[in-house]
């Protein structure tokens, strides 16, 4: 194992005390919806400016780490993903709520964030140098077929209808182009308003897609919005214990997508969580209960965005490319402090890096018990309190929320209106998700497609770009295993009926 | 599932509805696309309003094939008033924050929605203390927001 005596640094009772208070500022705030945890890490960098580098390193790292699990409270218990990587989260974990499981979801989104930031801690301890050049390999078509992987998931989110869901895709896919087009800086849809000249902001969609149709059914009536059970049955952690450990391979497969997407800079934990949930979907045994209530999802979803801390790591700190936003924030930090990045690092800076790497598993394994206490307390919050606090509070939340993401009152109308043409649609059998898919992949997928397209337009090489590239054809092969999984399966399974019958 | 839950044959009238609206969205979105004068610009979104058209043709077609689809009822006992509240207070809080401010349009918002959201009695306890969660909440937040996480929230042009 490389540098023992770092780990020791790393394990001085001042890191331990910062490690803590990371880990529970991040998740308190990436718990807030609207507050992500490119936020979190931005607004608590300063303190960081008069500490030792690899002190510092170890707060930014718990603070993101934290933030990022803690998305996971309001995606399961209030339907809303704090951060944009929860967004998954919400497919299986508010079901889970909805049937009286809510604990147990948590409880579930923690063991699997752990496990998730330990993988992808591992990865960046033992592999950052060849890791890093997977990120130099991924050109603009690659991340077009990502996009388009991740918009496979429309088919198990669409409930039953299938052009339901992708006509909610295209729609996403059409709120992502307004505002200025990124390449060719032209203003669409707009309609003469310089308010959408900005774009949707995603956060702000989010949080009205999901959040505001929750509150417009919570006020129409008097039920609980969550199922209440009356005996008291603590964190069951045993029983989420169980059940991660018989889901042990789809956990660990997870963690690894979570890691490999983290490296690609700009994929991000939603997309990790997104590619992660569609491949536990296809290779679950009970791929019919995703997006029900199935455990699975939220494992997969959770350990994926999770491990993208991890894996974001590689390519900030070996080639001084950010993976992921908050990495971004994290690197300005680290040239502040005048560590300078690059594969020298590893050997040079050893101290540095790798007191933050054994700092970060340390903030890993505390996000254990901060997050099943912490969760506890949203959980039982939740629960108790009467509606007519709820209801004003998780408005006033989305409110304040959506303002602080670009400190705009008309992010919050936008907010405010796309929760209720979410409501109208989902009354209608367009399911939300859909149609967030489509924002959040649209603008990867509109501008891979587009470099890709100019560059292969330019060397006459337009089909080699697109269906040429090994990397591509490996993630089509994926896109096309995933769409057709389940025919393929379910011929399969008649076959072997058939078969068996015969007999 | 409840009794009052169960799915009904009624057809898909809104779907198909909201399928003539989607097809008026992308007819809109494609008119707007003739103004771009960068392929860059165009291709994409023209590509995805066509697709919107298309499914949304196939959808109404499908609805028109099979009138008799099962659709699930809504329960009975919804107040739509209140549902009708809920937003236009907080549109309402929106456009009154510039002038009145965050703290104070966060206040008057949040007592209005408890008053919307509440089912049951107002006995004396609540009437005193559930202001008072409310101001303790909204003035709590706000601190965190303005004071700690440095975001500008307005301070209303009454009180400037």
């Amino acid at each position: 194992m490389p540098g023992i005596e770092y780990l020791i640094a790393a394990l001085s009772s001042f890191n331990i005390m910062l490690a803590l208070l990371g880990v529970i500022a991040g998740t308190v705030i990436g718990s807030l919806p609207g507050l992500t945890a490119t936020m979190a890490v931005a607004v608590l960098v300063p303190i960081t400016f008069s500490m030792e580098a690899g002190s510092a390193l170890i707060l930014m790292g718990a603070i993101y780490t934290g933030a990022i699990y803690g998305g996971a409270y309001a995606a399961i218990l209030l339907n809303t993903p704090g951060t944009p990587s929860a967004i998954a989260t919400t497919f299986d974990g508010f079901p889970m709520a909805k049937k009286g499981h809510g604990d147990l979801a948590v409880s579930l989104a923690c063991l699997a964030s752990v496990t998730g930031g330990l993988v992808g801690a591992t990865f960046l301890l033992l592999l950052s140098p060849p890791l890093a050049e997977v990120a130099l390999a991924f050109g603009p078509v690659e991340y077009f077929w990502l996009a388009v992987f991740g918009l496979t998931l429309i088919s198990a989110l669409s409930e039953g209808n299938l052009l339901k869901g992708l006509i909610g895709a295209c729609f996403g896919l059409l709120l992502a182009c307004v505002g200025i087009a990124e390449i060719s800086a032209d203003v669409r849809f707009t309609f003469g308003s310089q308010v959408l000249l900005g774009g949707i902001e995603t956060v702000s969609a989010l949080i009205g897609l999901y959040c505001i149709p929750v509150l417009i059914d919570l006020v129409a009536t008097p039920d609980k919005h969550l199922k209440v059970t009356h005996e008291p049955r603590g964190f069951r952690f045993l029983e989420a214990l169980a059940i991660s450990w018989k889901l042990k391979l789809s956990l660990i497969r997870s963690s690894v997508i979570g890691t490999l997407v983290g490296i690609l800079p700009g994929a991000g934990g939603s997309i990790a969580g997104l590619v992660a949930y569609s491949e536990a979907r296809r290779t679950s045994k009970n791929s019919e209960n995703f997006g029900k209530g199935e455990p699975e999802g939220i494992m997969a979803t959770e350990s994926a965005n999770n491990a993208t801390v991890g894996g974001g790591f590689i390519p900030t700190l070996v080639l001084g490319i950010p993976g992921t936003p908050p990495d971004a924030v994290i690197l300005g930090a680290l040239m502040i402090q005048g560590v300078k990045t690059g594969p020298s690092l590893f050997t040079e800076g050893g101290s540095i890096v790798y007191t933050f790497i054994y700092g970060l598993f340390l903030a890993t394994i505390l996000m254990l018990p901060v997050g099943l206490v912490i969760g506890r307390y949203a959980y039982k919050t939740i629960i108790t309190v009467p509606k007519a606090m709820l209801v004003p509070t998780v408005a006033f939340m989305t409110m304040i929320g959506t303002y602080a993401i670009r400190n705009s009152i008309s992010d919050i109308i936008i907010m405010i209106l796309l929760g209720v043409v979410g409501w109208f649609l989902n009354r209608f059998g367009f399911s939300p998700s859909p149609i967030v898919l489509g924002l959040i992949l649209g603008r990867i997928a509109e501008q891979g497609f587009v470099q890709a397209w100019t560059i292969g337009a330019a060397t006459d090489e337009l089909m080699k770009m697109f269906f040429g590239r090994p990397i591509s054809l490996a993630i089509i092969a994926f896109i096309l295993l995933s769409l057709f999984y389940p025919v393929i399966r379910s011929r399969w399974s008649k076959l072997n009926w058939r078969g068996a019958n015969d007999k | 599932m409840t009794s009052s839950q169960k799915p009904i044959r009624t057809g898909d009238t809104g779907g198909t509805v909201i399928c003539c609206i989607f097809i008026i969205l992308a007819a809109v979105s494609l008119w707007d696309t003739t103004h771009m004068l960068d392929s860059d610009s165009y291709v994409f979104p023209r590509a995805i309003a066509i697709a919107l058209i298309v499914f949304s043709i196939s959808l109404i077609v499908w609805n028109l094939a099979h009138p008799d689809i099962a659709q699930q009822q809504r329960p009975q006992n919804e107040s739509t008033v209140r549902r009708m509240l809920l937003i236009i207070i907080m549109l309402l809080s929106c456009f009154s924050m510039p002038w009145l401010g965050f703290l104070i349009s966060g206040v008057i918002t949040f007592a209005l929605l408890m008053v919307v959201a509440m089912y049951h009695e107002w006995d004396a306890r609540k009437r005193i203390i559930y202001p008072l969660i409310a101001i303790a909440i909204v003035v709590g937040f706000y601190t965190l927001f303005s004071r700690v996480l440095q975001v500008p929230l307005p301070t209303g042009l009454l009180f400037e």
